[in-house]
């Protein structure tokens, strides 16, 4: 033992309790967090800047500097990808937060205690289910023969369409399977969002308007703005990684109708192998969710007091 | 003229009766004060007038008009809450033209109309600023301005003042007086403190566990209670009450019981007389503000338990089976406790309740 250890020991400040134990709390959380995310982080920024294709491993790993960068922005798969990708959170989001808004405002109303309460348990259920079945469970309800849309189609007189095999079809297969496992959670967010709203503001704007539209938009909307701006940051970083799912489903195609930006870099990473490039657009996207959660918060977000 | 009506209403919860049953009146510029104890419905009856709770049964007439299930934004009622309940993300100017601007009056009428209840309520100031950077007091005010720019036709006040600091209580029910004469409406406030209601009212309803239990003005109710619980409850401090037995009755005399008394009797005239009989119990109440202190023809033979000065008068608190007997007199009455006191009191300002509780 050293002799400042011994020294220690002698005026014994314990370490293991007083103001050393909220450390010891957070420790492991913040380990994990570091091993899991920051390291991978790291490592990826540092890849980067390195030609590191691994099926190429005596060429070796060298510093390439900002070449990797230059390839990405210049790619013009990676713009259509994103594009794309912006076009499918452009499409879903209206529909979740329109959708969403709708059953929060009708869970909210009073009675029916029983039934509601077993809606809300429900409504976890497509957040609690894994991407790739979501993608699996789409695979089916799409299927050109035998899915259930298909026969919905049929009893409205509508022909067979084959969804996942036409440009279009396979692009609003994935919406809807995205409307539907994330409607909930905007639909639960705007709920909570509600019942922020102090029951007596509500009835002082009740004694004033009997419009609905007029109570929600002047004084239950400053309530939802900001689980409005959660779900939009959330989404908007969830939809950039969006992969499983669509990957089960359509693994990107037909051609590159739901080649999304995730899908893309992939490829890049794991058909290719060139893991600078992949690593590249991954910490672009990185940068790209923060910049748009920033803009969100600065546009958006409004705390009510 | 009948401005406001209540017909024999009625609230459930369930198989829980809130409301068993209320009928009353108020005429147009009327004061009328809604006290109780707290869980009598006096605010569930304020929210059924206001539309904001459903009545189960009877019927409600606002200006002639029935309204029982109006929606409560067309029948032009306003409301002060307890908890202000101001818009918090609007300016005080917001706050208080948002009703007008749903009611799509123009600009220029709502601009005039919130400057004026600005004026009145001396809010000039603070148009810009938004509820949280407000006092208690001010945020009140801005409550009551929210309410009166809109001329509705029946003001309801539900516990407005109760938030709000002893001070600020008693200077904003002034206020709330002087806007009353100023405005000449009707309105309905609730409160459970008897001093509100005996200062601000024209009539006073007191409530207790969803009936009426006696509806008049606040001198009717304080010289003429109907029954023990609206005597105990209108006045502070509370009345005595003494649990008295029946000695004889003859003529118009009677003569009642109890240790309390100087004497073990107290003889009184009176033509309760003739609704009681020898045997029957009866409630004596005393207001300790009647009570004067050793003077001739004692009514009262106790002793002394302890003395408060309140400065200007003092609060004696006398031993006696049952509850202690309160006396509040003027000045600094020379005694100790152990002392003997005895009380005496002008004989009609003495209260008989029958066993059931009701007056003689």
């Amino acid at each position: 033992m050293s002799e400042a250890a011994t020294s220690a020991a002698r005026r014994k400040p314990n370490r293991g309790y007083g103001r050393w134990t909220p450390l010891w709390f957070l420790a492991p959380a913040v380990l994990t967090l570091l091993l899991i995310g920051i390291y991978p982080t790291i490592f990826a920024l540092v890849t980067s800047f390195r030609r590191y294709n691994i099926t190429r491993p005596r060429e070796g790993f060298p510093f390439v500097g900002f070449e990797n960068y230059v390839n990405v922005l210049t790619d013009s798969t990676f713009w259509s990808s994103l594009f794309l990708t912006a076009k499918f959170y452009v499409a879903v989001l209206p529909i979740q937060v329109v959708l969403g808004l709708a059953i929060a405002l009708l869970l909210h109303k009073p009675g029916m205690g029983l039934l509601k309460s077993l809606a809300r348990v429900t409504l976890v259920v497509p957040l609690a289910t894994t991407y790739a079945v979501v993608g699996l469970v789409g695979r089916l309800i799409f299927n050109r023969d035998f899915g259930v849309a298909n026969q919905f189609l049929s009893f409205a007189g509508f022909g067979p369409i084959d969804w996942l095999s036409t440009q279009d079809g396979a692009f609003a297969a994935i919406v809807i399977m995205d409307v539907w496992q994330w409607t909930p959670f905007c639909a639960l967010i705007f709920l909570a969002g509600l019942s922020m709203v102090p029951g007596e503001i509500e009835e002082a704007a009740r004694l004033e308007t009997s419009s609905k539209l007029a109570l929600l938009r002047h004084v239950q909307l400053p309530y939802l703005l900001p689980g409005l701006t959660a779900v939009m940051i959330l989404r908007s970083a969830d939809v950039l990684k969006l992969f499983d799912m669509v990957f089960v489903m359509t693994r990107g195609g037909p051609g590159s109708a739901t080649d999304l930006i995730s899908i893309y870099i992939q490829r890049v990473g794991f058909r290719i192998f060139d893991l600078g490039t992949a690593s590249a657009q991954a910490i672009l996207l990185l940068i790209l969710t923060i910049i748009i959660s920033r803009l969100y918060i600065r546009l958006l977000y409004r705390e009510v007091h | 003229m009948t401005f406001l009506r209540l017909d024999n209403i009625k609230k459930n919860y369930g198989d829980a009766a809130v409301i068993k049953g209320v009928s009353f009146e108020a005429e147009k510029g009327e004061f009328v004060v809604f006290v109780g104890p707290s869980g009598c419905g006096k605010s569930t009856l304020l929210r059924m007038i206001a539309g904001l709770e459903d009545v189960s049964s009877g019927e409600l007439y606002i200006d002639g008009k029935e309204v029982t299930y109006e929606e409560p934004a067309k029948r032009e009622v306003s409301m002060v809450f307890q908890s202000y309940a101001l818009y918090p993300h609007m300016s005080v100017f917001e706050n208080m033209a948002f009703g007008l601007r749903m009611a799509k009056k123009p600009e220029a009428e709502i601009k005039a109309q919130v400057l004026e209840a600005a004026r009145i309520l001396q809010l000039e100031a603070l148009l810009e600023r938004k509820p949280r950077a407000l006092s208690g007091g001010q945020r009140q005010r801005v409550a009551i301005g929210r309410s009166i720019v809109r001329h509705p036709k029946l003001f309801l006040f539900d516990e407005p003042l109760s938030n709000l600091d002893a001070e600020l209580r008693s200077q904003m029910r002034v206020e709330i007086a002087k806007l009353h004469r100023a405005l000449g409406a009707t309105m309905v406030y609730v409160t459970h403190d008897q001093v509100e209601a005996m200062t601000l009212a024209d009539r006073i309803v007191v409530l207790r566990a969803g009936l009426v239990e006696q509806i008049g003005s606040p001198t009717e109710l304080y010289d003429t209670p109907a029954n023990t619980f609206v005597a105990g409850f209108i006045g502070s401090p509370k009345m005595n009450f003494i649990n008295a037995k029946v000695a004889s009755v003859s003529g118009s005399t009677l003569a009642l019981e109890h240790t309390t008394f100087a004497g073990g009797r107290l003889t009184l005239d009176t033509p309760a007389a003739a609704r009681t009989k020898v045997g029957a119990a009866v409630t004596v109440g005393l207001r300790p503000e009647h009570l004067t202190v050793n003077t001739g023809n004692p009514v009262l033979a106790l002793t002394l338990d302890f003395a408060e000065s309140l400065g200007g008068s003092t609060q004696l608190y006398a031993r006696s089976e049952g509850e202690p007997i309160i006396a509040l007199t003027a000045g600094r009455p020379n005694l100790k406790p152990g002392d003997a006191l005895t009380l005496s009191i002008d004989p009609s300002h003495i209260y008989l309740f029958d066993a059931a509780g009701l007056a003689l």
